[in-house]
């Protein structure tokens, strides 16, 4: 495909592009004649400085999202970190309950996990949100049961881009006293404020592909604080081998990799208020023009979201040949799993409450750093054009 | 989803795109909103040919294609009582995957309930 050719790239929340100065320093751990070494290896040199660069970038990851050094455990990614937290604490807590509460509007690394769970004799509660997309805490305090051992929510939702009560939902756990908290924040960081002590958090789930960062790297932030009763959470490891990541996460560290995620969440950690006016400023631009061709509705609450991602449904318009007529033009998620002409409308819309028919005529824009007023022009003038041919196309279409 | 290149053509310009009003007009349609897949077929009869034809079509860029092919075929030939290919041959040309054939088939059933009607019409 022709570079200048490509279409405007709005599917932040998907992945965002590696970020120069991340991609240069990782070059340069790649290239150096003194960086490959292996951080085990405490016999050497080599070990110990590839041992500094990982514990550099432990404490960037640990700095920017208010944690402590040694409360971060490198991974492969959120998907992991969301397994190894879920599992972990399911398996180890399992003779004191087997109970997990998590919301029908998870990511499937949180939902796929559960539903092992539940094959394997756990009982898992689902909670569902209101049309806005969001969680009453009061819901998770009716969930909760003697025999909870886990609640697992994710600070920002991946479709909608809602923005959860997270500390409300930690302050419940702990007067619960039995109900660890993981949330999955792959969606927060860079987005909206993350203070892990402050969401009152045991496990926090985190990605570096998100925030400008490789992709193949993560981490799972499991707290060291603890009380009197119930002391610090515990997991049992899913992997097994050299012991590292204090053996809760076995196998060589990816120098590199981490070197890149501890600079991305740096990086992270210093955008202004002034980028994220500006990202707030394109969101409202795209949506004003959106909502302009009308019959066009948005997903999620507007005021309790990040301002990086919007998602609409389109009335009177088919799905796959709406992401098929903008696809030239513009890089977007459509709001449905739809990996095959058997689509699947996205769980997450239907859980609000939206047809199936219109989960399916809904897209996803995820805004970020390098999007331009000029990039939000060509994506409403696109589907401005699109949507009113597609419409014609299907006249008045009966509804039964 | 892959689309052939007929596909592509067909799909974004879906010509012919719209009703037809008028005396010797037979229209058919099938589907529905539910099922995610609706088509309409408007024909013009005059001495039992096609003279106009028209398509709507709520539905996935295969079906618009292929009905934006059939109202183009259609005219000026004759009015026959069957698509005028199969749906296998129909598959085949717009490279239509397997799993959506019961989309063809609503395009078939609509194209029927216009053609039918018309076959003994020499308006």
């Amino acid at each position: 495909m022709n570079p200048a050719r490509m279409p405007v790239y709005l599917d932040h929340a998907a992945t965002t592009p590696l970020d120069a100065r991340v991609a240069a320093r990782m070059a340069e751990v790649l290239s150096s004649p003194m960086e490959y070494g292996n951080a085990a290896s405490a016999s050497h040199g080599y070990g110990d400085i590839a041992a500094a660069l990982v514990e550099s970038a432990r404490a960037q990851v640990a700095a920017t999202v208010g944690a402590a050094a040694p409360e971060i455990v490198f991974t492969s990614g959120a998907t992991e970190a969301n397994n190894l937290a879920i599992f972990g604490v399911a398996h180890y807590y399992c003779e004191r309950g087997r109970h997990i509460v998590t919301a029908r509007t998870e990511h499937k690394a949180v939902l796929d996990p559960c539903r092992e769970l539940e094959r394997r004799g756990w009982q898992v509660t689902y909670l569902i949100p209101d049309r806005d997309g969001l969680l009453d805490p009061g819901q998770i305090a009716g969930a909760l049961r003697p025999d909870t051992v886990l609640v697992s929510l994710m600070q920002v939702n991946n479709e909608i881009g809602v923005v959860q009560n997270i500390a409300a939902v930690g302050a419940i756990c702990a007067r619960h006293g039995g109900a660890w908290l993981h949330v999955d924040a792959a969606q927060s960081v860079g987005k909206c404020p993350v203070h892990f002590p402050s969401l009152g958090a045991d496990l926090m789930s985190l990605s570096s592909h998100k925030v400008y960062g490789p992709k193949g790297v993560g981490a799972l932030v499991i707290s060291q604080r603890g009380d009197a009763g119930r002391g610090r959470v515990q997991l049992t490891p899913l992997q097994f081998g050299g012991g590292q990541e204090r053996a809760l996460r076995a196998g060589t560290l990816a120098t590199h990799q981490l070197v890149g995620m501890g600079l991305a969440f740096e990086l992270a950690s210093k955008i202004s208020s002034v980028e994220t006016a500006r990202v707030a400023q394109l969101q409202q631009q795209l949506w004003r023009g959106l909502a302009s061709i009308g019959g066009v509705l948005r997903n999620g609450s507007a005021t309790r979201s990040v301002p990086h991602l919007l998602n609409v449904s389109f009335e009177g318009v088919e799905g796959e040949s709406l992401l098929a007529a903008i696809r030239p033009h513009v890089a977007v998620s459509t709001g449905s799993a739809c990996t095959s002409a058997m689509a699947e409308s996205s769980y997450v819309l239907r859980a609000l409450g939206r047809s199936d028919r219109l989960s399916e005529s809904s897209l996803r824009f995820g805004l970020g750093r390098g999007t331009t007023e000029e990039d939000i022009d060509i994506a409403v003038a696109t589907l401005t054009r699109e949507v009113r041919r597609l419409r014609k196309v299907a006249g008045a279409v009966p509804v039964t | 989803v892959n689309y052939n290149e007929l596909t592509r053509h067909y799909f974004e310009t879906a010509a012919n795109a719209g009703e037809l009003v008028g005396a010797g007009i037979f229209r058919g349609a099938a589907g529905n909103l539910s099922q995610g897949t609706w088509v309409q077929f408007d024909l013009q009869v005059n001495a039992g040919a096609v003279s106009e034809a028209k398509f709507l079509a709520f539905a996935c860029p295969h079906v618009i294609a292929v009905s934006a092919w059939l109202v183009e075929q259609a005219v000026g030939r004759p009015v026959l009582p069957r698509l005028p290919e199969s749906v296998q041959v129909l598959r085949e040309r717009f490279a239509v995957p397997v799993e959506k054939m019961g989309r063809l088939l609503i395009i078939e059933d609509a194209w029927l309930a216009a053609v039918h009607p018309a076959v003994d019409y020499r308006g």
